[in-house]
């Protein structure tokens, strides 16, 4: 293994010297599991996904984690990063698209089971027909799954993110799966600056003897568990016992709210938060939107920004408050059932303030002067 | 982020109630306590424990595999600090030995079970309850079904970060702060001298 | 194991309920008894709600005495009617998806090798026909493609029981089942012939009807895992609910069906694992 010294989450986020690097999301990806103090990782290929594991296969085998190897399918994939976690260690693994669907039925069992797993989304098109190009339809599917739920804008964003995910996922009262999602393509194929910290650092390792349920592995109490045991017959104790159970895991992720505004400095990011119109985005969708907005603006336009980074938990108050004194929101979405669209409207007071839209889908680019077209059809 | 109005006080609360945590209740930081979901600091809630076992009619505490089996190094050591508590409140024992669950098979006179602990409380007629060394994921499971059902006053001794389902819990209970409580119900035990005592005959 | 995960902390052993004080002071962990000592000492399996005469019930109480180190074992199941059994077995397990259990089966085993690199911890997949032929198929195969060092044991009544008696692809060829309303139209799957190509350096058919044989096999599946490569044992155990016959006749029934030749005891071992064993068995005997 290659020698790194161990150090605070908080210096390694907030404290550490950072150095640029001009890399891609893939990349980033990569800079972020070297640091993360990963023991396992699975992979399994899927476009625009599959370099970000080709990567981290990369520094496997230059020693900076314990295990790692190609998964048969995305359904085994999840499981076996389920297998590995029960028993003790932090894992990772990367899909996206046709990937995240195929491996459905795991998202619900990794909360239900409390594993803190983090896996970052790539997002593609899901068939039919098959696409590999950008869409974030599959995350309209993820929202209620139970994991906790990230939407990185930019390689920077998904840097941090991940990194951050592993800690907020392994908190006692969180202890729940985390998703980082990045637009495929428009994020894992195109390079930035990225501020990264020292190689030579990473994160304290995880500690199975902390989490709200046992590990699996016949050195803790208590030696007769099942996880996670059935409350199955058919009478109101074993109903009421499933309920709690779900109960619980809404709470967990109540409970990340703390750690997502300590790590992440907030759910929501707001430029112009007076703003008689507001753009409500996330992803890449927030960067096509600050350049409609920057040029709205010269124009004398009364236009604000918000950019969404967690949808789960979701900043239901941020969101609330801030419609409050808006007279119209804009979700502008690369989707083509608009459910950040529909996740505002859950929020807000006032639905009719919610104009959903534009959007594209399909692998299509969203042009700035789109979103400015209903930036002015808005404000006039 | 505001605190909440919400008061988590016992039940019946109702036919399934939301988590605390869904309405806006947050767990203690370090130092803190949560009393009825109010946060205070945390000699405020021993003081409030103390007080809650020596006027209960029959206080039981309900030790999780986390401190019922000598599974690793300090278990044997904050056991040893339960017992005392419990000695010093004048309370019973009522173990949950795993997260198995066992309805109808369970015996409640001698165990409670996270996905039924009802059973055992309304059985044993329990009025105050104390969890310690449960798994916060059980722990909190059974918390909830407990408020929504009974009318148990009930306690978390968490070693991790507490529960909010509880109508009184610590955070980062071990054996020193599990000794401190026992001082503190052990003074107010003096000061009130029959309660304790009178817990004790009945039983 | 930890030295005391079945010690009870002092100061409670009065109020622990009997079934756990006779786990500690009566329990298999750490000593040697096996299948022919069963009635002197505490089961791992508590009271479980699988119906009257099953044999899977019986089978797996087998299983479980013939676990070579219990107290360092942790099982994988999948959904089905052993997985109602499986709340009540005091080692860790674990049920996660009907059908993933072979590939929790290998993350867990590379977790628990990564944490414990100087302690044998043996993973055992315990599942029913359906979850191991047919939607679990894929993963179970591929564990065995990439040699991980687990064992897998398929409970094979036949027949999806779990869900109301429908036709797996272990049911025998003809069999009218629901889903097959007019006979099931391809033979039984050769598994074990499978196994064998797919890398197992053990496979081995039994069934409870023959305890001390079952016991061997277990053993011998578990120990070569550990070692050797990925094994395979399929327990044949008859379902007398859906097949309709009186709890009583479960081993008349195996006993029918060996005479019959559609049911046989037999035991693959590969070279490598051959010489494993051999000199593992002539230690034993030397002792
Ligand atoms: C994805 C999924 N598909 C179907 C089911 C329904 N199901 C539960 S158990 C079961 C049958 C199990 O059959 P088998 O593996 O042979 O076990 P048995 O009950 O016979 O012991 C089925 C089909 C499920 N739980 N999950
Ligand atoms: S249905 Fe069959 S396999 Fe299932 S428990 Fe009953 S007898 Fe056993
Ligand atoms: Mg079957």
């Amino acid at each position: 293994m290659v020698n790194q010294r161990v150090v605070t989450p908080e210096h390694l986020f907030f404290e550490a010297q950072r150095e640029k690097q001009f890399i891609t999301g893939s990349e980033a990806v990569r800079e972020a599991i070297r640091r993360a103090n990963v023991d396992l990782a699975v992979s399994y290929p899927i476009t625009p996904q599959s370099e970000s594991m080709h990567l981290v296969g990369d520094i496997y085998a230059e020693g900076y984690l314990k295990e790692y190897f190609r998964g048969e399918s995305e359904l085994a994939v999840m499981a076996e990063v389920a297998g590995a976690s029960m028993g003790g260690v932090r894992v990772f693994t990367a899909t996206g698209g046709p990937g995240t669907l195929r491996a459905f039925e795991m998202f619900p069992a990794w909360a239900g089971a409390r594993l803190p797993i983090v896996c970052a989304f790539l997002t593609r098109g899901v068939n039919s027909p098959l696409s590999i190009q950008p869409d974030t339809i599959e995350m309209a599917f993820m929202l209620d799954t139970g994991i906790l739920m990230f939407h990185a804008e930019s390689a920077q964003d998904l840097y941090d993110m991940i990194l951050k995910a592993f800690v907020i996922a392994e908190r006692p009262d969180v202890h729940l799966p985390v998703g980082v999602f990045a637009d495929g393509f428009f994020v894992t194929h195109t390079r930035e600056q990225v501020a990264v910290a020292p190689a030579d650092l990473k994160l304290p390792p995880y500690d199975p003897y902390a989490a709200p349920v046992p590990a699996m592995d016949m050195e803790s109490a208590p030696v007769r568990q099942m996880r996670d045991p059935f409350v199955m017959k058919s009478n109101f104790i074993s109903y009421a016992a499933h309920a709690s159970w779900q109960q619980e895991i809404l709470a967990a992720q109540e409970r990340a709210r703390k750690y997502v505004h300590r790590y992440l400095e907030g759910l929501v990011e707001v430029e112009h938060p007076e703003a008689a119109v507001l753009v409500m985005a996330s992803g890449t969708m927030v960067s096509q939107s600050r350049e409609a907005v920057a040029v709205a603006r010269q124009q004398g336009l009364d236009i604000g920004l918000v950019k969404i980074k967690s949808l789960r938990p979701f900043p239901r108050e941020e969101i609330k408050t801030l419609a409050r004194q808006a007279r119209t929101i804009i979700v502008p979405e690369y989707n083509r059932v608009g459910w950040l669209c529909r996740e505002i409207k859950a929020a807000v007071e006032d639905t009719t303030k919610v104009v959903g839209g534009p959007r594209v889908f399909g692998g299509m680019t969203m042009p700035p002067e789109v979103v400015l077209d209903q930036i002015r059809r808005c404000c006039a | 982020m505001t605190a909440s109005e919400y008061r988590v006080l016992p039940g019946p609360e109702g036919y399934l109630p939301p988590a605390a945590a869904c309405m806006g209740v947050m767990l203690p930081e370090p130092g803190e306590a949560l009393v009825e979901g109010k946060i205070v600091p945390e000699e405020d809630a021993l003081q409030k424990i103390a007080e809650k076992l020596l006027a209960a009619r029959n206080p039981v505490f309900f030790p999780g595999p986390l401190v019922l089996w000598a599974w690793r190094e300090g278990v044997a050591e904050k056991a040893k600090a339960v017992v005392e508590l419990v000695e010093a409140a004048g309370a019973r024992i009522i173990p949950m030995p795993d997260y198995r669950p066992k309805y109808p098979m369970i015996n409640p006179a001698v165990e409670i079970n996270p996905n039924h602990p009802n059973l055992t409380i309304w059985h044993n007629r329990i009025d105050v309850g104390v969890f310690v060394g449960v798994h916060c994921h059980y722990a909190n499971v059974a918390l909830k079904i407990i408020r929504g059902g009974t009318d148990c006053y009930t306690i978390a001794l968490c070693g991790e970060m507490g529960h909010e389902d509880a109508m009184i819990t610590l955070r980062d209970v071990d054996a020193a702060k599990l000794r401190r409580l026992t001082e503190v119900v052990k003074t107010r035990a003096q000061a009130r001298p029959a309660r304790a005592a009178g817990a004790h005959e009945r039983r | 194991m930890s030295e005391s995960l079945f010690r009870i902390s002092p100061g409670f052993e009065e109020v622990m309920p009997v079934e756990y004080r006779e786990l500690v002071t009566n329990g298999p962990c750490g000593r040697e008894v096996g299948v022919s000592d069963l009635g002197t000492f505490k089961e791992l399996i508590e009271e479980h709600p699988l119906c009257a005469g099953c044999n899977m019930g019986l089978a797996l109480r087998l299983i479980l005495a013939s676990l070579p180190k219990p107290e360092d074992t942790v099982i994988v199941g999948s959904t089905g009617c052993s997985s109602l059994a499986f709340t009540q077995v005091a080692v860790h397990n674990i049920h996660s998806l009907f059908g993933n259990q072979n590939a929790v089966a290998s993350g867990l085993k590379r977790a628990l090798r990564l944490r414990f690199p100087d302690k044998v911890k043996d993973v055992v997949v315990i599942a029913g026909d359906g979850a191991t032929v047919d939607i679990g198929l894929d993963m179970v195969m591929q564990s065995w493609f990439r040699r991980e060092r687990i064992t897998t044991i398929m409970l094979d009544n036949e027949v999806y029981a779990n869900t109301g008696g429908q036709e797996s692809g272990m049911s025998p060829q003809g069999t009218v089942l629901n889903m097959a309303p007019l006979g099931k139209r391809f033979p039984k799957v050769a598994l074990p012939e499978i196994a064998r190509e797919a890398g197992c350096a053990y496979v081995a058919t039994i069934s409870p009807a023959q305890p001390k044989r079952l016991e061997r096999m277990v053993r011998r599946a578990i120990l070569t895992a550990r070692e050797v490569g990925p094994t395979y044992v399929q327990i044949f155990c008859p379902c007398p609910t859906n097949f309709k016959f009186r709890p009583n006749e479960g081993l008349q029934k195996i006993k029918q069906r060996q005479k019959e030749g559609t049911f046989q005891v037999r035991e693959y071992v590969s070279p490598e694992a051959q010489a494993f064993l051999a000199e593992l068995e002539g230690a034993d005997h030397e002792k």
